[in-house]
């Protein structure tokens, strides 16, 4: 293994049409980190998380996962994604296929498993997230919470290297976002890379390394958890965290 | 049962399976038209796209008895083969249906929500492996009812063949007709033997679509 980190960001800037989205973005994720990042809606990250995968295009600066250059024309996306997982905002679960096949597909398509072995690994995994008994039910049976932990594990079941998280508790009620931060604590101990956007400051500061702090297209702040929290250095960061601790 | 119906019985049934036959095999070949077509509209294929379109509009814009001229007198004559009444029936059924089929198709198509594309994309599907998996499935199961209302149009239409002389049910009724002259019982029978065709089937698609409904 090299040092190269697992996500290499540099100098990212995307714009729609005229409006700028990304405006110089830099970030790296070494292997095992878990980085949150957080700002006002708008800032941008979900397209900056978007970019990582190749779901959004950039126009200029470089991302390089695993050493491959995302944006390059010789670049094979689909093999690129199935190494980097991601999990949405609203679950997007198939809804014509039951839980366990969901979790099957892309095993089968992408990685060639066979059909059994893909739907036993779909076992393991919704074991690991606490729901075997849900294995054949449709995803429209299930809650929201659980519906988000059987994305969690269609996410690992292809053996990813980083998973990438796009507001994963922001579609739900509050009772259910527990189970889903305890599921994506338990893999954060488990030593899985992750990104996360998400608005959870209680997670943030149980799990992440590090925070990614954003506003307007910009990274404003990248510092330890530790650090954010207690210390934040920019005047825009102080006052998002007065905004969100305070209900 | 009337007497003039009995006498004509085999010659009626001939009619009916006639109407059938027509029936089913512009079902399946229209609807392989029309999946195909809606999806060539959907993925936006280069110049297949353009094809589609001008192909969709121009029958939507024709009347069916026209499409079965051009399928019976101009085609052939324009592409130098020859034909029957029979086929030329089924290919401008097939032509006709495939049509509102493809339009069907491509709103199944775009009614399927982006997210789960995305969600496709993000696991390493390629686009074709997302259109095959997840967007096609989630499609056809809800346009089955649209579906289901065209197939049930379509036997209807079938009776138009008569025209260019293929003796289906309305064709041998006509025939019958001719000869005895009962218009009412004929008719009438007729009539009620489209009606049950057609409520058959209806109902063989409600089951299906209540079987293979997506429920969000």
């Amino acid at each position: 293994m090299t040092d190269e980190p697992t996500i290499a960001i540099r100098d990212l800037h995307k714009s729609y049409g005229a409006t700028p989205v990304l405006r110089g973005c830099s970030l790296s994720v070494k292997r095992g980190e878990v980085v949150v990042v957080c700002g006002p809606s708008g800032s941008g990250k979900s397209t900056l998380i978007k970019c990582i995968n190749g779901l959004e295009g950039y126009q200029s600066g470089s991302i390089r996962v695993e050493g491959i250059e995302v944006g390059a024309k010789g670049t094979n996306l689909p093999k690129l994604r199935a190494r980097v997982g991601m999990v949405f905002q609203h679950f997007e679960l198939y809804p014509h296929m039951s839980v366990v096949d969901n979790i099957a597909l892309a095993q089968v398509h992408v990685l060639k498993r066979g059909r059994t072995a893909a739907r036993e690994r779909a076992r393991e995994l919704l074991t690991r997230v606490g729901l075997q008994d849900k294995a054949d039910a449709m995803p429209a049976d299930l809650s929201g919470g659980q519906q988000q932990r059987v994305a969690i594990a269609r996410a690992l079941a292809l053996d990813p290297q980083a998973i990438l998280f796009d507001e994963p508790t922001s579609a739900l009620d509050p009772e259910m976002i527990h189970e889903v931060l305890q599921v994506m604590t338990e893999l954060a101990a488990s030593g899985m890379t992750m990104v996360v956007v998400t608005h959870e400051m209680g997670f943030a500061r149980r799990v992440a390394d590090r925070i990614v702090f954003m506003d307007a297209g910009e990274i404003v702040e990248d510092a330890s958890s530790d650090a954010f929290f207690t210390t934040p250095r920019t005047q825009r960061a102080a006052e998002f965290l007065s905004k969100i601790l305070a209900h | 049962m009337p007497d003039v119906i009995l006498k004509n019985l085999p010659f009626l049934l001939n009619g009916l399976w006639l109407t059938i036959d027509l029936s089913m095999w512009s079902i399946v070949l229209g609807t392989l038209l029309g999946l195909v077509a809606g999806t060539v509209r959907f993925v936006r294929v280069p110049v297949l796209d353009t094809v589609a379109l001008v192909y969709i509009e121009f029958i939507r814009g024709t009347p069916l008895l026209v499409v079965l001229f051009i399928t019976y007198f101009a085609f052939p004559a324009l592409f130098g083969y020859h034909t029957t009444a029979y086929r030329a029936a089924i290919s401008g059924f097939v032509l006709f249906i495939g049509a509102y089929l493809a339009e069907d198709f491509r709103s199944g198509l775009r009614a399927v929500r982006p997210g789960l594309i995305q969600a496709g994309l993000a696991t390493g599907l390629t686009r074709w492996q997302v259109l095959r998996h997840i967007i096609l499935p989630q499609a056809v199961r809800r346009v089955l009812p649209s579906l289901f209302n065209q197939y049930v149009r379509l036997i209807k239409f079938t009776s138009v063949a008569s025209v260019i002389g293929v003796t289906e049910l309305t064709g041998a009724g006509l025939l019958v007709n001719a000869r005895d002259f009962h218009p009412v019982t004929i008719l009438a029978t007729i009539a009620i033997v489209y009606l049950v065709l057609c409520i058959a089937l209806s109902m063989a698609g409600r089951a299906l679509y209540a079987h293979f409904a997506v429920r969000t």
